[in-house]
């Protein structure tokens, strides 16, 4: 009988359910946007950090303090240096078969050299950088990754354009650089340091640092330039990390330190340091520095942006719990005069409590399955608008999901059902 | 007793006499209104919180001497810097340069005013303490490494001042300072140090500055001083002000659509509460139709009630939302949350236009049907 | 004068024919019972004198001025300035006490007039209980302040249905008292009913069977 009640109810009653229902999915699909949007956060905007360039420099162990100071240069000393003072780049591809491989976004070597630049308004001693542009690479492990300076160098202000591709001798110029030799996008330029290279600009960039004084042209002709075949002296790396915590930063200090569990805990997450030190087992006579300016940054970034969800998520997930749970009191209070009815012919209070909680909670649970696949629709729209990627469906929304749903329900229907426990039947019917 | 006084009358009695339903109507619309007020105090005070945030990249603007001269004037830099509002500075730093000498190894000497420098470079990890004294130096971690020096032992400095005679510092390392590029192998000592060593005062090579501002009031403020103080141009540091306006433009987006959907779900709920609520009434309706109000005599009535709720609601909620976006605010970044005073007042009008729109669909509704239907269906 | 006049009216809902080809005329100052069993057309027939619905095909005329063309808005006019409605349920606003409900209907009607309304309660004999909400009064007392609200405005015809239906036979034989007294004020009084004993107290009694008077009785004369 009481299933005949509920099928009655629900059926013949379809605006009132409707009402519930509906209001339940909207408050399930907020949920599960809001909870699918907060999981991925992290990985969305460490995405988007990328923008800040490289977070991790590889350079040669035994590199000369002197070459990488300030004004001081070693010019000269290029062909016959130590190999020592370099990094192979044949080894380069290596860096995509670390255990954190997958994390490792982009990358790109530089071979730096000094050399004399001349240009049609005159010859100037300047710092020549060899590197990819956007080159194509096949890793050991088959994967094929596209990367290079277009893609770590986002902030650049380019006159002209990068150079494409396979071109041989296409440069690009820092913007100071390129009025001091008088030169423009098209141009030729001849680059000399042991031996003779001639490049052609293709664009001409404002980079607002120090970079606006030198020359990019691509990695081979550096070498061939300098003489130093196969050979760079540091690789940018920008890899997804996670924010450091005192595990990372003990490790970061000496990883022989921690235990064997701790390094293992340590080895497996994506911490800079662990991906720096992973580095450096690949690639030898490597050392991998962390970029404090951005690996720091990203952290303290990602650590308030995710706690800024958490925070309205949970807040706004209250609000709503408590607006629908209002609802269902609202629409439980407004059929007293039924119930005041059904207790009239006999019913008990539990009987009919028991029954409008039934029907509550079958019209809430239809909404919470509408609402979770509208809300999986909510958070690609919102993946798409703000990021341009859709948004990963986490597995532990739909159990949170349908908690929050059977608990609004509960909390919703008792205050009514405590009220509608006290009416007295006569009195309801008599419509005083 | 004029009409209008029983207008009100009829208006306390029915929001004091009918207190459950009430409250919950009332309640609804303050979730609402608290919503709405909490979500658009964080998403206004957002981009500014966390424009603050990004400021741990470091610096987005330099000074450097314009024209063809290599040094600029420290007191120049100073001037420049009243033109940038106050509460935007977060820090100036002069960074002055020579070439020293230890164990006739050729290093840069780097001088600095290492409180700003704090503020300007906050990623800067220390191993030790920041240079007090006149005679205290901060090495680069790479420095450390090669003289196998650590903090608190001492290192003899040797160079040329600029009138070419020569000059020898027996210094003392109060830290060292990893950043994993340049500054690594530099040795950091306060300005006056390296101004008597040098032999001249009052110059650097470049001022870092760090503003809390967005690119285009920072360009504002790059015209301004390339206008009014000549001798010194200013330039942004791209990589920082385009990517904090390239990520922060995105965060805001987000916060902006997570707010909009969470509004419009919670405004949804506000209008159904008070749907159901105002439904409940069709009978009363009806009979005051037979009684022989017209149309609008009841839809005024209702609107009265809206108006109450939705003020006492939205004034409620208001109170509520401040402290929804304080918590945030406090909790996420420490700092009080800053709201224009215009968003409370939107929040209620808001509250109440909600209420009335949501009481009186359903009124209208009712009213449409005959009054006697009404009375005669139970 | 007639002071209700009914020629010729149809009710149709869809097929159902609720009042085919009605004429009846009622008196000023009649007390006239409509009769019938359930779907007789009774409650057609009181919604259409009432004001509050205007018949498919046929004339009304109250006061000699013609009901049924006008827009639900004249409608409702002519109802709150003539007419007076007595419910089977009473309808009393319930978070508003006798004396609020009585006055309810001033405030629709024209001005308020609380020493009015006191009087209108102390004629169905509420004066103590004017200061009460509805949930506190026993259903007798809830009809005599639907009575009292119903007069208030001094109405041309006085409109009730089941008034007793209700209620209890203390509480009936009050109710028919009043109406009694009213009568013999002069009101023109129309109930609508299946209780013989409330039909019986009327000058007339018409029968409605499927829509059409089927028989009319004069207790008087």
């Amino acid at each position: 009988m009481i299933c005949r009640m509920l099928m009655g109810a629900l059926l013949r009653q379809r605006g009132r359910v409707l009402t519930i229902t509906l209001t339940m999915a909207l408050g399930a699909s907020l949920a599960t946007a809001m909870l699918n949007v907060m999981m991925d956060i992290g990985d969305k905007v460490n995405q988007e950090l990328k923008a800040y360039g490289a977070n991790l420099s590889v350079v040669p162990k035994s590199v000369s303090l002197i070459s990488d100071l300030y004004g001081a240069s070693d010019d000269g000393a290029q062909e016959n240096a130590a190999p020592e003072k370099y990094l192979a780049e044949d080894e380069i591809a290596k860096l995509k078969t670390i255990f954190w491989a997958f994390n490792i976004v982009d990358f790109t070597p530089y071979l730096q050299i000094s050399a004399k630049v001349s240009g049609p308004s005159g010859t100037v001693e300047a710092q020549v950088w060899g590197a990819w542009f956007d080159k194509h690479l096949d890793t050991p492990t088959g994967e094929s990754v596209d990367t290079g300076m277009v893609r770590m160098k986002s902030w650049w202000d380019i006159e002209g354009a990068w150079p494409a591709r396979d071109d041989p001798s296409g440069a690009m110029i820092g913007a100071s650089l390129a009025s001091k030799l008088g030169v423009k996008q098209g141009d030729r330029i001849s680059v000399a340091a042991g031996h003779l290279g001639e490049a052609v600009v293709s664009g001409v960039f404002h980079s607002g640092g120090s970079e606006d004084d030198d020359l990019f042209v691509p990695l081979p002709l550096a070498q061939e330039i300098s003489g130093l075949r196969g050979l760079v002296s540091k690789i940018d790396v920008s890899a997804l990390t996670t924010p450091e915590n005192d595990l990372a930063r003990r490790a970061a200090q000496d990883p022989n330190s921690l235990s064997r569990h701790e390094w293992d805990t340590w080895y497996c997450t994506a911490y800079i340091s662990s991906i720096a030190y992973q580095i450096e087992e690949v690639i030898s006579n490597a050392r991998a520095k962390p970029v404090l300016q951005v690996a720091e940054s990203e952290g303290a970034i990602l650590q308030k942006t995710q706690l800024l969800m958490l925070l309205l998520t949970v807040l706004s997930l209250a609000c709503s719990a408590l607006a629908i749970s209002n609802l269902v009191t609202a629409s439980v209070m407004e059929r007293s005069a039924e119930i005041g009815l059904l207790e009239a012919v006999g019913a008990s209070a539990s009987e009919v409590s028991f029954l409008v909680l039934a029907e509550t909670m079958i019209a809430t649970l239809a909404g919470g399955v509408a609402g979770y696949l509208a809300g999986r629709g909510f958070a690609q729209i919102i993946g798409h608008t703000v990021f341009g990627s859709a948004i990963a469906a986490k597995g532990l929304v739909p159990p949170l999901v349908a908690l929050l749903v059977f608990a609004v329900t509960v909390a919703g229907s008792l205050p009514a059902i405590r009220l509608l426990a006290s009416l007295r039947p006569a009195e309801v019917l008599h419509g005083r | 007793m004029t009409r209008r006084r029983m207008f009100f009358k009829m208006l306390t009695y029915s929001l004091l006499r009918r207190r459950s339903r009430m409250t919950v109507a009332l309640l609804s619309v303050a979730i609402g209104a608290t919503v709405l007020l909490g979500m658009a105090a964080v998403s206004y005070d957002i981009p500014r919180q966390m424009g603050r945030e990004f400021r741990s990249y470091g610096a987005n603007m330099i000074f450097v001497a314009s024209g063809e001269e290599a040094l600029l004037r420290v007191d120049a830099a100073q001037r420049a810097a009243a033109l940038i509002p106050p509460d935007e500075l977060i820090g100036l730093t002069p960074y002055r340069y020579g070439i020293v000498r230890v164990n006739m190894q050729g290093y840069t000497a780097v001088g600095t005013d290492f409180d700003q420098a704090a503020k300007t470079s906050p990623y800067w990890s220390i191993a030790g303490e920041y240079p007090k004294a006149g005679g205290e130096i901060l090495i680069g971690a790479d420095v450390a490494e090669f003289t196998k020096l650590a903090p608190g032992s001492s290192m003899t400095v040797t160079g040329r001042a600029e009138d070419g005679t020569r000059f020898r510092l027996d210094a003392k390392i109060s830290g060292t300072v990893r950043t994993g590029s340049v500054e690594d192998g530099f040795i950091f000592m306060p300005m006056p140090t390296l101004e008597s060593l040098m032999g001249s005062s009052g110059v650097a090579e470049v001022v870092e500055v760090s503003i809390a501002a967005d690119e285009t009031e920072l360009k504002r403020i790059v015209s301004e001083i390339s206008r009014e103080v000549p001798e010194i141009s200013p330039r942004l540091v791209k990589r920082v002000t385009q990517s904090e306006t390239t990520v922060l433009s995105k965060l805001q987006a987000l916060v902006f659509l997570v707010s909009l959907v969470v509004l419009v779900l919670t405004m949804i709920c506000v209008a159904t509460t008070m749907m159901t609520v105002v439904l409940e009434r069709r009978k009363e309706i009806g009979l005051k139709k037979a009684l022989g109000a017209d149309n609008r005599r009841i839809a005024a009535e209702f609107l009265g009630e809206g108006l109450f709720l939705g003020s006492a609601g939205g004034a409620l909620g208001a109170v509520f939302g401040y402290m929804f976006a304080q918590a945030i605010s406090m909790n996420v970044f420490g700092r009080a949350v800053t709201i224009d005073w215009r968003l409370p007042l939107l929040a209620v009008l808001i509250s109440i236009a909600v209420t009335i729109a949501a009481c009186l669909l359903p009124v209208r509704r009712a009213m449409d049907v005959e009054p006697a239907l009404v009375l005669r269906g139970e | 004068m007639n002071i209700l006049e009914l020629k010729n009216i149809s009710m149709i809902y869809g097929s159902v024919r609720a009042l085919d080809d009605v004429s009846l005329s009622v008196g000023q100052g009649e007390w006239l019972a409509i009769m019938g069993p359930s779907g007789s057309g009774k409650t057609t027939m009181m919604n259409i004198i009432g004001c509050m619905d205007r018949p498919t095909a046929g004339s009304v005329l109250l006061e000699g001025e013609e009901l049924s063309g006008l827009s639900p808005s004249s409608l409702t006019a002519i109802r709150r300035e003539k007419v007076g409605l007595i419910f089977q349920q009473f309808h009393l606003i319930s978070y508003l006490t006798a004396l609020e409900n009585v006055m309810v209907a001033q405030y629709y009607h024209s001005m308020i007039d609380e020493r009015e309304a006191l009087g209108a309660l102390e004629r169905v004999g509420l004066k103590e209980r004017a200061k009460h909400l509805p949930r506190q009064l026993s259903g007798g007392e809830q009809q005599r302040v639907c009575i009292a609200r119903a007069l208030i405005n001094y109405p041309r015809l006085i409109l009730a249905d089941e008034p007793t239906g209700n209620l209890d036979e203390a509480n009936e034989g009050i109710v028919m008292e009043i109406f009694r007294r009213l009568h013999g004020e002069g009101s023109t009084i129309i109930v609508v009913t299946h209780d013989p004993e409330v039909a019986e107290e009327a000058q007339r009694i018409v029968f409605l069977e499927h829509g059409r008077i089927a028989n009319v009785v004069r207790r008087d004369a």
